[in-house]
């Protein structure tokens, strides 16, 4: 391993070369982790800014100014507040379980490209690692669910693992989508292949399908039967109080972000502006940019009702699953045939390159994979649309004839 | 980089040869689909295509048979004589399966085109096999040959409304047992194939053979041959579970009874070619040079391989005379056959150094695989034709007096009974002469003694069943209620092929006197 | 002599998860216990990946068994409640721990020994060439690579799909049909 940077410092300075490089590695993943945590206390009053809003209230005001103080004073409240463990939980895994959810949404930014010169890890199998991490998030809310020793705390878990196991196929298979144009897993080469056109312009429906199953492995309206406060009061962490609730309830606030900075990285350009590549903007721009996906899923959540478990797994199987499936077979062939024709930019070894073309260069393969995402579309919503009129109509001939059956 | 497949990259990796493996495979997905639109008045087209498939794939291997070994996929699919008459075996047991299963599976309710998908996937995994070269491509077509068996052996749980039936509990036992048994199995063929891989950095099985022979010579002291020989225990143990060898055979009566008919039939047979083609293929091509001191001793895995068919045969021929159930009979006596092929495998590698005796016994084996394929697919079809629908009808009792109600069936099962014994002019004494001359050949005098004082032994069993069905006359006989068509033809098919192979000996040793795996 | 740097310590991190994983696992009597020591078990091995510079199968290793094969042990453990508190204790320990015991000796000599000491055979790299995933990529189809066992793997999967649907599928269901 090599030693530049800090480790080069403190190994001048007349430390061991081991541990120098130990501790500079040490300090590069607490700083890493340190951004999410810090980016979470504020999204909370940003979420609850927003919320309020869509509600007609006025949200947070009183703490600070605009009430930016707020979720300090939650924070100080949760961590005063009795923490209790039930009598008959397992002491063990129920204590480890807020951990590890917490930590499994901060590890995915260990692959964030923050800037073009700052990135935790570059991994070469970058989306493989994203997707394998996230999967810990899964393990986490089920261990909840078994450790508390409550029934609606363990059918939480149930709904949750079905919930997430499913979604996670289709979000794969749209996250094969850039992966393939850019011809990697890495996160950082995804970013360059974009700098000449983001991927949601070649591939709207993947960044449309990666959006939604994002939102279900997220656990939130319209798919948060997972704390169905309904029917299950508050499902897994029914039993979690104090500082274990509050970690529960910053995995998933940061999560929503965190797939919103994901969804920049692979489908709007990462931190890509024409001509500004300063580190410092390009952060900026990351955040702007994350913030679009991330108010489209608040606005959804503080619009959409809540969906039944049927409906939930149904509208992943039978229309998500096979149409992220269709969609990487016609996007790997056509860039097939667009590559035969000579449309594509390819590289002195014959391998598609997309980093290294401009604007006008990619025009015509954006074009030509945009208007074939939009004829996938249209057969599906034809066919949606007509579902819903055979369903409504249903409905309304079932109505009549109760209507009528009461008449009598 | 990556160049796109046309034609002529195709025919230079002489990929057609494995053709009769690939046509089955692509038959099996097309019916695949084919079964999803085809409405449900129309569902008996899914065997008459199937059995198309299999025929097609018959056709292709006799005109890609030769004689000179080939090999494609960067020398993981082999093809020369071995892989041809193989082929020939599994897609021979498929089709009779296949016959066996239509009207089996409409009386027992359990109609289904996803059996039909399943048992052929299971024939595409045996043939991947026989052809395979790598103990990668060994280990995918033992699963692919497997997992199918799993799932159709507990085919008749679902779909019955009598949940509590013991026919059903008897599916499900043995479905779950041969998984649980058959995956624990697999566990150690993969750790075997591991630690071979590890001790000569390949798993090519001509390479492996090229690798050995430095090992071995290098300094004795920690040099890989431990590891060699780990790995091919390890191996031997995983296959020996797959074709019912004894220490490993507990699985077999208890799958054996409680799988559907056809497809015991079928397992009886397509398992135990799949896992002797592995044996032959990894113990004589790839471990033929593992000697303990090199160059003098013959390989070092045939004692143990000679105790084992010992064992296989002592006990599979013993406990098989105080069964009374035929299916369990059935079970123990392929057990013994087990051991009879066992035999082969041994002398070859007793013979290792002298490549014609070697080649002479590995070409018994095959041929009693034949032989052995074509009796046992006969007797479980005049089992089949017993068995009422709700499973009963399997007891040796039932055959009392068949001979009153169904003579032809009655004489069927006598010629396979005979056949299973070893009686001159049946398949089963081709098997048996040319095996124990092999044996005695190679020198494996003590083996030969033991396999020929089992066979009078398993006469008791087998005769018992014929004086069953022709003597006591007193009784009336079982109505055989499956004995419908397609199972008749099963029936004669198998006759004629006992026949065939027991009289007309020189046209199954010409396919097979091509055959040198040393 | 062992040198003290970063990889050094991550190896005994992960040694440490994967055998104490593994302790775990047989000593614990509680079923759902058992599976979470399995997956830090697990995960140990994928980190020992990560040392071996074997990144894609680490996130395999991880995806796989952890994302899929362990969450379903969970699942069907949590489904059967009254067995993750076995109250039956397995009688025949001394048995299966002098047949783990006998394994061990016979993998330590048989795969140890011959590796550790001066072996020339086994002192070498078996290649000095670093793959990446493209590599792997390529070398799964192509002709001359792993083309044969991928396709027939393909196959399999698909068959062990079929097989789960015709086991799973419901009785009812099928009459629904009819």
């Amino acid at each position: 391993m090599d030693c530049t940077g800090l480790c080069e410092v403190l190994t001048q300075g007349g430390t061991d070369p081991g541990l120098a490089q130990f501790l500079s590695i040490l300090l590069g993943v607490l700083l890493v982790v340190t951004v999410p945590l810090i980016t979470v206390i504020f999204l909370i009053w940003i979420e609850r800014k927003i919320a309020a809003r869509i509600q007609d209230r006025l949200g947070p005001n009183r703490v600070g100014p605009f009430g930016l103080l707020q979720t300090f004073a939650d924070l100080i409240k949760l961590l005063a507040k009795e923490d209790i463990t039930p009598a008959s939980a397992d002491r063990l895994l129920y204590n480890a379980a807020p951990l590890l959810s917490l930590a499994a949404v901060a590890l995915i930014w260990a692959v964030v490209p923050y800037t073009p010169y700052h990135v935790g890890a570059d991994l070469d199998i970058g989306a493989l690692y994203f997707v394998a991490v996230a999967s810990l998030g899964t393990l986490a809310i089920m261990i909840a669910g078994w450790a508390s020793n409550n029934k609606y705390a363990l059918l939480g878990a149930f709904r949750v693992v079905a919930l997430l196991v499913s979604y996670e196929i289709p979000l794969v298979f749209a996250l094969l989508v850039p992966v393939m144009l850019a011809g990697s897993m890495s996160m950082v080469d995804i970013i360059h292949a974009q700098s000449g056109m983001w991927f949601i312009f070649m591939a709207p429906l993947a960044g449309v399908l990666f959006f939604i199953s994002s939102q279900a492995e997220t656990g939130r309206a319209p798919f948060d039967l997972i704390e169905a406060e309904s029917e299950l009061v508050a499902g897994f962490n029914i039993e979690y109080s104090g500082m274990k609730f509050g970690m529960f309830f910053a995995a998933e606030f940061l999560h929503v972000f965190t797939n919103g900075v994901l969804i920049t990285i692979l489908f709007l350009g990462g931190w890509y502006f024409p001509g500004w590549q300063m580190p410092l903007i390009a952060f900026m721009w990351l955040g702007l940019k994350a913030f679009i996906p991330y108010f489209i899923s608040l606005w959804i959540r503080n619009t959409v009702p809540r969906l039944r478990i049927d409906q939930v797994m149904k509208f992943n199987w039978f229309f998500l699953v096979p149409l992220s499936i269709v969609n990487v077979l016609i996007l790997a062939f056509l860039v097939m045939v667009l590559k035969e024709i000579g449309w594509v930019p390819v590289d002195e070894t014959g391998a598609m390159a997309l980093a290294q073309a401009g604007f006008i260069e990619l025009l015509p393969m954006t074009i030509v994979l945009f208007i074939s995402n939009v004829l996938i579309c249209v057969p599906i919503v034809n066919r949606l649309r007509r579902m819903g009129v055979e369903q409504r109509a249903a409905r309304e001939q079932l109505r009549t004839q109760r209507a009528m059956a009461a008449g009598d | 980089m990556f160049e796109s497949p046309t034609l002529q990259t195709l025919t230079d990796y002489n990929i057609w040869i494995a053709l009769p493996a690939i046509a089955l495979a692509f038959g099996t997905m097309f019916l695949l689909v084919i079964d999803v639109f085809l409405p449900a008045n129309r569902k008996h087209w899914t065997p008459i295509l199937a059995l198309v498939g299999i025929g097609i794939s018959f056709l292709i291997n006799l005109f890609t048979y030769n004689p000179e070994q080939t090999s494609t996929f960067g020398g993981m699919f082999v093809a020369d004589a071995f892989t041809g008459f193989l082929n020939i075996v599994v897609l021979i047991t498929a089709f009779i399966s296949v016959l066996l299963s239509t009207d089996y599976l409409r009386r027992t309710e359990t109609n289904h085109g996803e059996y039909y998908i399943l048992l052929l996937l299971s024939a595409t995994g045996a043939m991947f096999m026989v052809g395979a070269n790598d103990l990668i491509v060994i280990f995918i077509g033992l699963e692919l040959l497997s997992i199918p068996l799993y799932i159709l052996s507990a085919f008749r749980v679902t779909y019955t409304d009598d949940r509590d039936a013991t026919f059903v509990l008897k599916s499900e036992e043995s479905g779950m047992k041969y998984f649980i048994l058959g995956a624990f199995s697999s566990a150690f063929l993969v750790y075997g194939s591991a630690l071979l891989f590890g001790a000569t950095g390949t798993t090519n099985l001509r390479e492996i053979f090229a690798a050995v022979g430095p090992i071995l010579e290098s300094s004795a002291e920690n040099s890989g041959a431990l590891l060699l020989l780990i790995g091919a225990a390890l191996s031997l143990v995983g296959l020996g579970f797959k074709i019912a060898a004894v220490p490993f055979h507990m699985w077999t009566p208890d799958v054996y009874e409680g799988a559907p008919t056809p497809i015991t039939a079928y397992m009886s047979v397509a398992a135990k070619v799949g896992g002797f083609a592995a044996l032959f293929r990894l113990m004589i091509v790839g471990l033929s040079g593992l000697t303990l001191d090199a160059g003098v001793d013959p390989a070092a895995w045939q004692g143990t391989i000679q105790v084992i068919a010992a064992v296989t045969l002592i006990l599979g021929n013993f406990v098989a005379l105080s069964q009374t159930n035929i299916k369990r009979m059935l079970a123990y006596s392929s057990i013994a056959h087990a051991g009879y092929i066992l035999m082969a495998v041994a002398a070859v590698g007793s013979a290792g150094l002298v490549p014609d005796i070697a080649n002479t016994a590995a070409q018994a084996g095959l041929v009693y695989l034949l032989a052995y394929a074509f009796t046992n697919l006969g007797a479980f079809a005049v089992v089949l034709a017993l068995e009422n629908n709700d499973g009963t009808g399997t007891e040796l009792s039932d055959f009392n007096g068949l001979y009153n109600s169904r003579p032809m069936l009655a004489l069927a099962m006598a010629l396979f009974m005979f056949s299973l014994t070893g009686i001159p002019l049946t398949a089963g004494f081709m098997g048996k002469w040319l095996v124990f001359s092999a044996a005695v050949q190679a020198g494996l005098i003590p083996l030969t003694i033991i396999g020929v004082l089992t066979s009078v032994i398993s006469a008791f069993y087998y005769v018992r069943v014929i004086v069953n069905m022709f003597l006591l006359t007193e009784d009336e006989g079982s109505p055989a209620v499956g004995e419908t068509a397609p199972v008749r033809y099963a029936v004669y098919a198998s006759m004629a092929g006992v026949l065939i192979v027991g009289i007309a000996v020189p046209l199954v040793t010409n396919l097979v006197n091509m055959v040198s795996l040393v | 002599m062992i040198q003290f740097d970063f990889s050094t310590i991550a190896f005994f991190v992960f040694a440490v998860l994967t055998l104490g994983g593994a302790l775990g696992v047989v000593t614990n009597r509680n079923l759902f216990r058992g599976t979470i020591w399995l997956m830090v078990s697990l995960f140990g091995v994928a980190g020992l990946y990560v040392l071996l510079s074997a990144p894609f199968l680490a996130a395999v290793q991880v995806l796989v068994y952890i994302g899929a094969i362990a969450i379903l042990f969970t699942f069907a453990v949590m489904l059967t409640r009254s067995l993750t508190r076995l109250n039956v204790r397995y009688t025949r320990l001394w048995p299966s721990a002098l047949g783990a015991v006998l394994l061990f000796a016979m993998l330590v000599i048989g795969v140890i020994w011959p590796v550790f000491g001066g072996n020339e055979l086994y002192n070498q790299p078996i290649s000095d060439v670093v793959r990446t995933t493209t590599d792997l990529g390529v070398a799964l189809v192509s002709g001359e690579g792993y083309v044969l066992p991928f396709e027939v793997a393909s196959i399999l999967l698909t068959g062990a799909m079929i097989g789960a649907i015709v086991i799973a599928r419901d009785a009812d269901e099928e009459e629904m049909e009819q």
